[in-house]
């Protein structure tokens, strides 16, 4: 018996769509925990790829950020291990990206990595939807409208910030607030003397 | 034309005018409730905004001097016990109070007042910060005397409630602040609740105007509707009673056209009758007018004169009769017949000469009647006899 005849140019098509789709729905899902090195060395990796790995990763607040190797073997953290992590990752395969702390009505704060080329942020709520990358414009407001936005809530501050694994520090670049101005404080610019940098 | 049998152009109706006014009205008072009330809810977000801007600006310096604390009792601590947990904790906390000043000074930003109040603040923690810094330089040096000196003059310097009057002088303008931002938003929803009430008074009084116009209206229109029914019933009654008497005269004038022909047969019965009277007599009989002209003779007559009717119809009797003596020389227009019938007079048995058709004179007994309508002489009857010839 052969299948030759019903084997027609649309169906070998269909069934390469199929297989692709089937294989982006199970890559993430059947991967074991992905390690550091794993990220920093995948030549093809992008804003979306690296979102695709922590689908089944758990919530869990930290007082401090985790480091990544931490981070990555728990499968668990917030949305600073995440923001950070993508910061760091997506800078090493040549990425323009930005740390973003949104200050929301309340005692509540949300983190994300906006990613310049794709014009969108990665945000750790999103870690399980479909679509991973939440598209916002590069203005610190949009951004922190977008997030407070989806989180339903009136944010109060925003800023930009970097982080060093090494130094475990956090720089703030520039804090605005959304009834005023953007705000570069002199202390805390990178490369300056941060004097609440004590060391 | 197609123009003649087109209905005749509709009036416009008040009623309907007026309530489409009142129905535009309720359009525009909701359309300008809606602008308004999205005006003041677009006010009202600014406010809240600010509300939330006061409420995270009092946050941050709630956190402030706990914040300090924690840092500085960090400090202390790994000064005391040189132990890497401790430098890391009073690190962070140091962290953390830049990062809320920062964001105290990001909040400030928008009112000088404020920046100007909240920088004296930041150049105290700001000094706190290099305070701790340099212990950290003498300590990591192992400069245990500068060290000493330093703690020295730190404790004798340092006036934690400087900083604790400024921040809480702060932090009540900004209570009082919120306040009054609290009560702005208060005003402001009171005054959303109080444009929605009132276009949704107005827009209920414009209906109930509406629903009132349309009763009105409706109303009269029964009226007029009933009236209209009355006159139709009226009319009806009339055309109905006229409908009545028109077949009560149409009856009486068939039964009166019948009664005259009925009449006219017997007239004619009767004419003919009486002509078959006058035919039946052997004497010569001719009814004549007034001015004795002759309107019917018998077939005796004719006999008697041998002239066609045609011949002596409307013709003077006196063409064929003349009384016997009649004629006197000095009266030649005198008729005696004529004054007869003037008169009313009747003649009997007179003698007459009747002139035939072929000009022979014939004796005749004449006698003379004069026919009466209601008085008046109308005409009269000559009834001729053939009288015999005298015997020698």
């Amino acid at each position: 018996m052969t299948f030759a005849p019903y084997i027609t140019p649309w169906s070998r098509r269909l069934a390469f769509w199929l297989c692709l789709l089937a294989s982006g729905l199970a890559v993430p899902l059947d991967l074991d925990a992905v390690t550091l090195p794993e990220l920093l060395e995948n030549p093809r990796l992008n804003a979306k790829k690296f979102a695709g790995y922590f689908g089944d990763y758990a919530y869990e607040f930290n007082e401090a950020i985790q480091p990544a190797p931490v981070f990555l073997a728990r499968e668990k953290g917030d949305c600073d291990d995440y923001a950070v992590l993508a910061d760091f990752v997506l800078k090493k395969h040549g990425f323009d990206t930005r740390l973003i702390h949104v200050r929301l009505t309340g005692r509540v704060a949300h983190a994300v990595c906006y990613v310049m080329e794709n014009k969108a942020y990665l945000d750790y709520n999103n870690r399980a939807v479909f679509f991973t990358l939440a598209h916002a414009g590069p203005d610190i407001r949009a951004i922190a409208a977008k997030v407070a936005d989806s989180l339903e809530s009136s944010w109060t501050t925003a800023s930009e910030f970097s982080y060093s694994y090494e130094s475990r520090r956090k720089l703030m670049i520039a804090t605005i607030s959304k009834t005023g101005e953007a705000v570069e404080p002199p202390s805390s610019v990178p490369g300056k003397s941060d004097p609440f940098n004590v060391d | 034309m197609s123009t003649e049998n087109s209905p005749p152009p509709v009036a416009a109706d008040p009623t309907m005018r007026r309530v489409l006014a009142c129905f535009g009205l309720i359009l525009a008072v909701l359309g300008l409730v809606v602008a308004v009330s999205l005006n003041n809810l677009n006010r009202t977000v600014a406010t809240s905004d600010w509300v939330n801007h006061t409420h995270a600006l009092i946050t941050e310096l709630d956190v402030l001097q706990p914040t300090l604390a924690a840092a500085e009792g960090g400090l202390s601590r790994y000064l005391l016990t040189a132990d890497q947990r401790d430098h890391t904790a009073y690190q962070d906390k140091f962290a953390e109070l830049g990062e809320h000043t920062d964001v105290a000074i990001a909040l400030t930003a928008g009112t000088p007042a404020e920046q100007q109040q909240f920088q004296q603040i930041a150049l105290l923690l700001a000094k706190r910060a290099d305070v701790a810094s340099r212990i950290i330089h003498f300590k990591k040096a192992g400069d245990t005397a500068a060290l000493q000196q330093l703690l020295n003059e730190d404790a004798e310097k340092y006036d934690h409630r400087e900083l604790a009057q400024l921040i809480e002088k702060f932090r009540s303008a900004q209570t009082d602040l919120l306040s009054a931002r609290d009560r702005t938003l208060y005003l402001q929803a009171q005054t959303t609740r109080w444009t929605v009430l009132t276009g949704l008074g107005l827009d209920f009084l414009l209906l109930c105007g509406a629903a009132w116009l349309i009763r009105d209206a409706l109303a009269a229109r029964t009226l007029a509707n009933r009236l209209l029914q009355q006159t139709n019933a009226q009319l009806e009654e009339k055309v109905n009673q006229r409908t009545a008497e028109l077949s009560a005269s149409n009856a009486q004038l068939a039964a009166q056209s019948l009664e005259d022909r009925w009449s006219k047969q017997a007239l004619e019965h009767q004419n003919r009758y009486n002509l078959l009277i006058i035919d039946s007599i052997a004497d010569a009989v001719f009814v004549v007018t007034k001015l004795l002209n002759v309107s019917r003779l018998n077939p005796a007559a004719i006999h008697l004169t041998g002239l066609e009717p045609v011949e002596l119809i409307d013709k003077p009797l006196a063409r064929v009769l003349a009384l016997e003596g009649g004629k006197d020389p000095a009266k030649p227009n005198f008729d005696p017949l004529a004054r007869t019938l003037a008169e009313g007079h009747e003649l009997r048995d007179k003698a007459g000469l009747l002139t035939t058709k072929g000009g022979q004179s014939v004796p005749v007994r004449l006698s003379f009647y004069p026919l009466r309508d209601r008085d008046k002489v109308v005409g009269g009857v000559v009834i001729l006899q053939h009288s015999a010839p005298a015997h020698p």
